[in-house]
C-alpha cells in the first residue's frame, strides 16, 4: 500500500514536470498520450469491469469531439462557457449517445452486443460525410482556442496542463465509481447479470448506466483531442480508432484500474517513436495483443505479478537471472520478428516490385540505414538465427521458471 | 382463512414438442413450508424457472399474494417479495464470499444503484452482510473469492443471498446437495430458523430433512402433481409409493 | 420497370454473396458459441489469394486455389490459436479473433498497399447475359449468384443427407455426446472451421473481382454479416438467408431511389420547410443505402431482439 501510495505520487510528480523536461513536439505526444489513457481507462469500464465488449466506442470519443469543437466554434469567447470547461460539452455529448446506444445495445449480451456496438459506430462513420453541416466533410471542422482565465492557450505547454487537469479528475472520479454501490454493480454484470436479476436488479438500466458512464469520459477524450488539436475530423469515427482502444487496453491488462492507462500510454508512446521508422506498427501492435490474449492474458500488468510470483518461488537468485534470459529471449524474437515483416514490406512495395521488374536481378533492400541483398543467404539467415535462438531460450527460461 | 401466497392454477409447459410441466395446481399457505418432492426429471426446478420469472408458462396462472404474475421479469417477482435458490450455483466468482453477499443486501437499500457515495458508506450495509455471513457460517471465508470455495460453502453462500432480500416466499433448489451429515443439520436448523413466518417451497432428495421439515410435501411426477398432504398422508399414499418411495419409507 | 428489375437481380445476388460469407459463420457460432471476427478476413484473403495466384493459375484455378487456402488458414487459426485460449471463456476468444482480424488487415495493407488492387474480372466471363430494356445484365453477376446457390444446395445436401453432414449436426448440438459415441469431436470442430473460411474464401475469391478488393473489404463485408447474423437470429441458417436476402434488397433498391425524406414532407406541403431544415432530410435514400442494414439491425432489436428466426432464450 505504501509503495503504490509512492509510485502514484512519484508517478504524478513526474508528469508535472514533464513541459520542463521535453521539446514541444515530445510534449505534444505527450498530450496524445494522456488522452489515449483516457479513453482506454473509459473504455475499460464498459470491457473490463461490466464485461461488456464494445468494438465500437469510437462514436462516443467521436461525439464528444465534434460537440465540443461546435461548442467552441459557437459559445467559446463569449464567456458562456471558457475554454478549460469546454470538454463539459464533449461529456455530455458523450453520455447522451451512451445513453441511447447502449439502451440498444445492452439488449443482448456478449457477442451480439459487440457486432451492434461495431454496428453503430459504423452508421455514423457512414452517415458523417454525408452531413457535411455536422461534420464537415474531408477537411473537418476547425476551431481556436481563446483565452480565458488570465491564459492565452497558446503554448503547448498550457494545453498539456489542461489536459493533465482533466484526465486526472476523470481517473480519480472512474476510480470513485469502482468503489460506489453502482460500480460494485458493475462487476457483478460481468460476474453473473443473471444472477443480479434475481436479486431484484434492473440488469438492463444497470448496463445502460455503464455504457452511458464510460460514454460520458469518452467523450470528454475526444473533446480534449479536440481542443488540443483545434479540428475535429470525422476519421475520429473510423474503425481504427476503435480497435486501437480495445487493443491498448487489454494490450495494458484490464484486470487493474490502471492497466488500460498505462497499455494506452505505452502504445502511444511508441507509436510515436516508431511510426517515422516503420509501416509496420499497426501490424506490431496487433501481434503484441494476439501474444497478450495467448499467452499473458493479465496483460502487460499481469508481467509484474508474474515476475514476483517467480522470485517468490524460486528465490531471487535462480529466479533474476532467469528472468533477464526471458527478457533477452523476448527480445531477440521481437528482433528477429521486425527483421522479417520489415524485409517483407520493402520486398512487396510497389516501387520495389517496379524496380525488381525492370532489372535483372533483384536489387538490395534498404532496411535499418545498411543495404541488404535481396536473395542473398546472410539477409535471410539473419530472421531465422534471431528466430531460432530467441524461441529456444524462451522455451528453456519458462521451463525453468515453471 | 388467509388467501394463499403461492397459487398455480393448470400451470403448463412445453420446451418445443416436449411438455415438460402438464397441469401443475398448487397453492401454499403464508408461512406454510412446503416440500417439492419427486423422481429425476419430474419437472421441479422446470417448476421453480416458472414461479420465479426464469421461463414463462405455456399456459395456466401464477399468482403471488393475490396478483398475477405469470410472465413477470424475475427482478419485478423479486421486488414482491419472492427469492430463490438456484440447483447450479449462481454466484459471483471472481468476487469474494462478502462481496457476493453484499450485492444480495444491497437492493434492500434506498438508492441501491447510486454513483455518488462509497458503497462502504452506506448506512447498515456492513452490518447486515456480516451478520448474513455469520448465519449461514462464512465468517471465516469472507475474504476468499466464491469461486475458490468449497461446493457446500457454496450452497450456503447461495442460500445467504437468497435471503438477503428478506423474502415472504423463499424457493430452496436442492439447498443441501453436496453437503456432510452435519453441513445438512445445521443448514436445516439454519432453514427452520429463517423460514419461521416465511412460506417456504422447497426441493430436497434427502428424505429425513423433507419430513421433519416440511408442513406439507407435494409430489410431483411427469410434470404433475399426484399428492398433497402432510408428511404421514404421503408416506401412506399409494400412487406416492409406487411412483417413487419405493421401499425405502417401509423403513 | 428496368430499373427495379435490375435492382432486384442485383439485390438478390448481393444478398447470395452475404449469406455465402455468413452462412459459415452461422454455422461456426452454432458450434462454438463464439462470433468469429475474424472470418470476414477469410473473405478478404479469399480475394488476395486468387488476385496473387491469377497471373500463374489462370482465372478458374486461382479461384479454386484461394478458396483451399482459405480454407487451410481457417483450420491453423482453429488448431494453433482458438483451441488454446478456448478455456478462457468467450469474450476471450472473440477479443483474440479480433486481434487476428486486425493482423489480417494490416498484413495485407503492408504487402499489397493501404488502397485497391487491380483484381478483375477476366475478359471471357466479362459480357452481358442478357438484356433488360435497354440495358445489358453482366453474366459475371450472374455467375456469383449461381456459385452461391450451388454451394447453398451443396451445403444443405451435406448436412442433411450424409454421414458426415449428421456427425457435424450432431456435434454442433452435443459435442460430448458425439465424443462419447468414438467420433473425433475436435477433428469434426477443425473441419467446420476450415469449411467455413473456405465458404468465405470462395465469396471473397469470386465478389473480389467483380467488387473492389482493398485492405478494407474485410470490415464492409463483416459489418454487414454480423448485422445479418442479429437480424436473422444467431445460428439459424435459414434466418441468415432470410435476412442476408432482406439486406441485399434493400441495399440495393434503395441506391436508386433519389430521394429523401424532405419529398416525403412535400406530399403535405412541407416540402419549402424540410429542405430549408437540411442536414438529416434532405439526405437522399441513395446516399443512405449503405446505413440501411443499420437502421433495420436496430429496428429487430427494439422489436423481436432474438432475431426474425432465433430462438427466445
Amino acid at each position: 500500500m505504501r509503495t503504490s501510495l509512492t509510485l502514484l505520487l512519484g508517478g504524478l510528480a513526474l508528469l508535472a514536470a514533464l513541459p520542463a523536461l521535453l521539446s514541444a513536439g515530445l510534449l505534444n505526444a505527450a498530450v496524445q498520450m494522456l488522452i489515449a489513457a483516457l479513453f482506454a481507462s473509459a473504455y475499460s469500464l464498459l470491457a473490463g469491469r461490466a464485461g461488456m465488449l464494445s468494438f465500437g466506442h469510437a462514436a462516443y470519443f467521436g461525439v464528444g469531439a465534434f460537440a465540443t469543437v461546435h461548442g467552441m466554434n459557437a459559445i467559446n469567447g463569449t464567456g458562456l462557457l471558457p475554454t478549460p470547461l469546454m470538454p463539459l460539452v464533449g461529456a455530455a455529448a458523450g453520455l447522451v449517445l451512451g445513453i441511447v446506444a447502449g439502451w440498444f445495445a445492452t439488449q443482448r449480451s456478449g457477442t451480439a452486443f459487440a457486432m451492434i456496438t461495431l454496428a453503430i459506430a459504423e452508421l455514423l462513420h457512414a452517415l458523417a460525410p454525408q452531413l457535411k453541416g455536422l461534420f464537415g466533410g474531408e477537411s473537418g471542422i476547425s476551431s481556436m482556442r481563446m483565452p480565458a482565465w488570465g491564459l492565452n492557450f497558446g503554448s503547448t505547454t498550457q494545453v498539456y496542463y489542461l489536459t493533465l487537469a482533466w484526465v486526472l479528475l476523470s481517473l480519480a472520479l472512474l476510480h470513485f465509481h469502482t468503489r460506489t454501490p453502482a460500480g460494485r454493480l458493475t462487476l457483478g454484470l460481468r460476474e453473473n447479470s443473471h444472477r443480479l436479476r434475481f436479486l431484484g436488479y434492473d440488469v438492463h438500466r444497470l448496463g445502460v448506466s455503464a455504457f452511458a458512464i464510460s460514454g460520458l469520459f469518452s467523450g470528454v477524450a475526444g473533446a480534449l483531442q479536440v481542443v488540443a488539436n483545434e479540428s475535429a475530423n470525422y476519421v475520429v469515427f473510423d474503425a481504427g480508432v476503435s480497435a486501437g482502444v480495445v487493443l491498448n487496453s487489454y494490450i495494458g491488462g484490464v484486470s487493474v484500474f490502471l492497466g488500460p492507462a498505462l497499455g494506452a500510454a505505452l502504445m502511444s508512446f511508441f507509436g510515436y517513436a516508431v511510426s517515422d521508422a516503420t509501416q509496420a506498427w499497426l501490424l506490431y501492435q496487433g501481434v503484441l495483443f494476439v501474444l497478450v490474449m495467448m499467452f499473458m492474458p493479465q496483460g502487460l500488468v499481469g508481467l509484474g505479478g508474474a515476475a514476483a510470483r517467480g522470485v517468490s518461488k524460486l528465490g531471487a537468485a535462480r529466479a533474476v537471472p532467469l528472468l533477464l534470459l526471458w527478457l533477452v529471449a523476448v527480445l531477440l524474437l521481437a528482433a528477429g520478428t521486425v527483421f522479417l515483416v520489415e524485409l517483407l514490406q520493402r520486398l512487396c512495395s510497389q516501387d520495389y516490385r517496379a524496380l525488381a521488374r525492370a532489372a535483372a536481378t533483384w536489387p538490395p533492400v534498404t532496411m535499418f540505414g545498411r543495404s541488404w541483398t535481396a536473395t542473398g543467404l546472410a539477409t535471410w539467415a539473419w530472421p531465422v538465427v534471431l528466430l531460432a535462438s530467441g524461441g529456444a531460450l524462451l522455451a528453456f527460461a519458462r521451463r525453468a521458471l515453471k | 382463512m388467509n388467501a394463499p401466497i403461492l397459487e398455480l392454477r393448470g400451470l403448463r409447459k412445453s420446451f418445443g414438442e416436449t411438455e415438460i410441466i402438464r397441469g401443475v395446481d398448487l397453492a401454499l399457505d403464508a408461512g406454510e413450508r412446503r416440500a417439492l418432492i419427486g423422481p429425476n426429471g419430474a419437472g421441479k426446478s422446470t417448476l421453480f424457472h416458472l414461479i420465479s420469472g426464469n421461463l414463462a408458462p405455456t399456459e395456466g396462472s401464477i399468482a403471488f399474494d393475490g396478483r398475477d404474475i405469470t410472465g413477470w421479469a424475475p427482478q419485478r417477482i423479486n421486488r414482491l417479495g419472492l427469492a430463490r435458490s438456484f440447483q447450479i450455483t449462481n454466484i459471483f466468482p471472481k468476487l469474494t464470499v462478502f462481496e457476493n453477499i453484499r450485492l444480495a443486501v444491497l437492493r434492500q437499500q434506498p438508492q441501491p444503484t447510486a454513483f455518488w457515495r462509497r458503497v462502504d458508506r452506506l448506512p447498515g450495509l456492513r452490518e447486515a452482510t456480516d451478520q448474513l455471513l455469520e448465519r449461514v457460517r462464512l465468517h471465516p471465508r469472507a475474504a476468499t473469492l466464491a469461486g475458490e470455495l468449497s461446493y457446500s460453502e457454496q450452497r450456503s453462500l447461495e442460500i445467504a443471498m437468497t435471503l438477503a432480500s428478506d423474502p415472504r416466499l423463499i424457493l430452496l433448489d436442492e439447498p443441501m446437495a453436496g453437503m456432510s451429515a452435519e453441513e445438512t443439520d445445521y443448514t436445516l436448523a439454519l432453514i427452520r430458523e429463517v423460514t419461521a413466518g416465511r412460506a417456504l417451497l422447497i426441493v430436497e432428495h434427502d428424505m429425513d430433512v423433507v419430513f421433519s421439515l416440511a408442513d406439507r410435501i407435494s409430489v410431483l411426477v411427469y410434470g404433475q402433481v399426484i399428492a398433497t398432504g402432510t408428511p404421514d398422508e404421503i408416506r401412506r399414499h399409494q400412487g406416492v409409493r409406487e411412483a417413487y418411495l419405493g421401499e425405502e419409507v417401509a423403513a | 420497370m428496368d430499373a427495379l428489375l435490375f435492382g432486384l437481380l442485383n439485390g438478390l445476388i448481393y444478398g447470395l454473396l452475404i449469406f455465402m460469407v455468413s452462412a459459415g459463420l452461422t454455422l461456426i457460432f452454432g458450434m462454438m458459441g463464439v462470433l468469429n471476427f475474424a472470418h470476414a478476413s477469410f473473405y478478404m484473403l479469399g480475394a488476395y489469394f486468387a488476385y496473387t495466384l491469377q497471373g500463374l493459375l489462370g482465372f478458374g484455378p486461382a479461384v479454386v486455389a484461394a478458396t483451399l487456402l482459405a480454407g487451410g488458414v481457417g483450420a491453423v487459426v482453429e488448431r494453433f490459436f482458438l483451441r488454446r485460449v478456448h478455456h478462457h471463456g468467450h469474450a476471450h476468444e472473440l477479443l483474440l479473433t479480433f486481434g487476428l482480424s486486425f493482423i489480417v488487415a494490416e498484413a495485407i495493407k503492408l504487402l499489397f498497399g493501404n488502397f485497391p488492387v487491380d483484381y478483375h474480372v477476366p475478359a471471357q466471363l466479362d459480357g452481358p447475359a442478357f438484356t433488360i430494356g435497354s440495358q445489358q445484365y453482366p453474366l459475371y453477376r450472374l455467375l456469383m449468384g449461381g456459385v452461391a446457390l450451388v454451394m447453398f444446395a451443396a451445403l444443405y445436401l451435406l448436412l442433411t443427407r450424409t454421414r458426415v453432414g449428421i456427425i457435424v449436426r450432431s456435434a454442433i448440438y452435443k459435442p460430448r455426446m458425439v465424443e462419447a459415441l468414438g467420433h473425433n469431436v475436435q477433428l469434426v470442430f477443425m473441419g467446420v472451421f476450415g469449411v467455413g473460411a473456405a465458404l468465405a474464401g470462395l465469396a471473397g475469391a469470386i465478389a473480389g473481382a467483380f467488387y473492389t478488393t482493398s485492405p478494407n473489404m474485410a470490415l464492409e463485408i463483416g459489418v454487414m454479416v454480423f448485422v445479418v447474423v442479429v437480424v436473422g437470429g444467431l445460428g439459424s441458417l435459414g434466418g441468415a438467408m432470410l435476412a442476408s436476402l432482406l439486406i441485399g434488397l434493400m441495399t440495393s433498391l434503395a441506391v436508386g431511389i433519389d430521394r429523401s425524406l424532405a419529398d416525403l414532407f412535400a406530399l403535405v406541403g412541407a416540402g419549402a420547410w424540410a429542405e430549408g431544415v437540411g442536414g438529416l432530410l434532405t439526405l437522399k435514400l441513395s446516399s443512405l443505402s449503405a446505413t440501411l442494414p443499420f437502421a433495420l439491425m436496430l429496428l429487430v432489436l427494439l422489436v423481436r431482439p432474438q432475431g426474425l428466426l432465433g430462438d427466445k432464450t
